[in-house]
């Protein structure tokens, strides 16, 4: 039986071409400590602000904190801003426990005053109630580009332009996004956009980011060794260095730096790919008897191709295991790390079932995707028909 | 068919865990249909694989697919040793 992947909200296979070769490249080379003066040129982080700079349209490669991925990159932003005197947030319920749990544990602490605002009927982002938590006071806003749940792409512009308005600093997480949809922090108004590399940019795990606008004075989380200014008894203050502690992921920075030259040219493609196969996922998943498709009013993908459901039935976990073991569908079920928009949207405490597309998966891989979840909700349809 | 080693997976929030357990042979259709000695068996044997569940004692159930040598098995938390034992007992 041959296996589909389903699974890209999580991680994104096949990577990108390049990828694996980069990376291998990178583990058999003589180490060259990047920053620390071999002289060789095998220091991949350059190329890597440089391209992302390039897909974030942001003039300033040296803003580009490279990480171990979204969630050190939104703990970074997060604490830094905390250090800095913010004491109120709000975050909306469509967040990643990335977001949620630095958030609690600072609220636990009596560091920070949470609001996490709700979704509206169709799974927007409720407004009024974003304009009454902005009014009781933010110092901070964290706004999920789009859900790795629903799919459904958050309108970043709006809720970041009445941030602003209200004196609030703007933290993106382009977790879901960065690869498949614009992410433009100047045109959308984030101040630091956290990412990671892994998803739609079809890097390797261990990468990521944190934009960060040259307005903002974010102080160090970490601080340990940077290669250069070794006399100074603390972290330098100059970007990105200020963020950047230890020594980096040298070959997975590679991997992701083929990612990206392959994203400035046949990636530019893979938003729309992963469009049309989740707006097919819908549509059929849609039309079968005992599936709900937690949809959110978007009968069409918004560009992510992350498509959540239930089938009558079938606890989330257990269809998992049953598309996984007997069909060959790779998938999640479950939370999926996101527990606040479950409230929301219906589908707590089990979650729903979830496939995400690549732009590498063809209309054949949802075609038999579709066709098992028919068969099983057929089969628990018929046995619920025998037991009456 | 014997059991022969059980491996936490994960707790659920409930208060269940998820094992999956190990055993010396796979499982045959004949053994599936054993479990219904357990409680009530759904079998889907038109799947690509056959799946099959079992909810058994204590509400624990069992799920997996036949021609594998595991399971996976979800344990209440209410009278857990009991429905282990009886687990037990089954495959021993």
């Amino acid at each position: 039986m041959t296996s589909i992947y389903l699974n890209n909200a999580a991680s994104s296979w096949p990577k990108a071409p390049g990828v694996a070769e980069a990376v291998r490249r990178a583990v058999k080379a003589m180490p060259a400590e990047p920053g620390r003066g071999s002289g060789h040129d095998t220091d991949p982080r350059d190329e890597c602000r440089s391209l992302l700079a390039g897909l974030m349209g942001v003039p300033w490669p040296g803003q580009i904190v490279l990480t171990s991925g979204a969630t050190l990159a939104l703990n970074i932003a997060i604490l830094g801003c905390v250090q800095t005197g913010v004491r109120s947030v709000v975050a909306t319920a469509t967040e990643h426990n990335s977001v949620l749990r630095p958030l609690r544990h600072l609220e636990r602490q009596g560091a920070i005053r949470l609001s996490v605002v709700g979704l509206t009927g169709d799974g927007q982002v409720d407004l009024e109630q974003f304009a009454k938590a902005l009014a009781g006071g933010a110092d901070l806003v964290v706004v999920n580009h789009a859900s790795n749940v629903t799919g459904r792409v958050n309108d970043a512009a709006t809720l970041f332009r009445l941030a602003r308005g209200a004196g609030a600093l703007t933290l993106l997480d382009a977790s879901q996004t960065l690869g498949v949809l614009p992410v433009r922090p100047l045109e959308i108004g984030a101040q630091m956009v956290a990412f990671t590399g892994h998803k739609g940019l079809c890097g390797p795990e261990g990468t990521g980011g944190l934009y960060v606008s040259p307005e903002m004075d974010l102080p160090p989380v970490l601080s340990g060794g940077t290669g250069v200014r070794s006399d100074l008894p603390l972290q330098p203050d100059e970007m990105p260095m200020r963020l950047e502690a230890g020594t980096p992921n040298s070959p997975g920075l590679a991997g992701l730096a083929a990612a990206l030259r392959w994203a400035a040219s046949d990636g530019r493609l893979e938003g729309q790919r992963r469009r049309d196969l989740g707006s097919l996922l819908r549509r059929s998943l849609s039309q079968i008897r005992g599936v709900h498709v937690f949809d959110a009013g978007c009968p069409e993908d918004a560009g992510t191709g992350v498509v959540s459901f239930t089938i009558a039935g079938w606890p989330p976990d257990e269809a998992a295991l049953v598309l996984e073991e007997c069909f060959g569908i790779r998938c999640r079920a479950g939370l999926h790390c996101a527990p606040e928009i479950h409230r929301w949207i219906g589908s707590a405490p089990h979650g729903t079932i979830r496939f995400s597309v690549s732009g590498a998966n063809t209309e054949s891989d949802v075609e038999a995707a579709v066709s098992a979840v028919r068969a099983m909700a057929a089969a628990r349809a018929e046995q619920g028909e025998a037991a009456a | 068919m014997k059991l022969l080693r059980a491996v936490r997976v994960e707790d659920c929030f409930d208060g269940s865990s998820v094992y999956r357990y190990f055993f010396d042979s796979v499982w045959s259709r004949e053994e599936i249909r054993r479990l219904g000695e357990l409680g009530r068996l759904d079998y889907y044997p038109d799947f690509p694989r056959p799946f099959f569940r079992v909810v058994g004692p204590g509400g624990a159930q069992l799920r997996g697919v036949e021609g594998e040598r595991s399971c996976q098995v979800v344990l209440p938390r209410q009278d857990r040793q009991e429905v282990i034992e009886r687990l037990e007992r089954h495959f021993s």
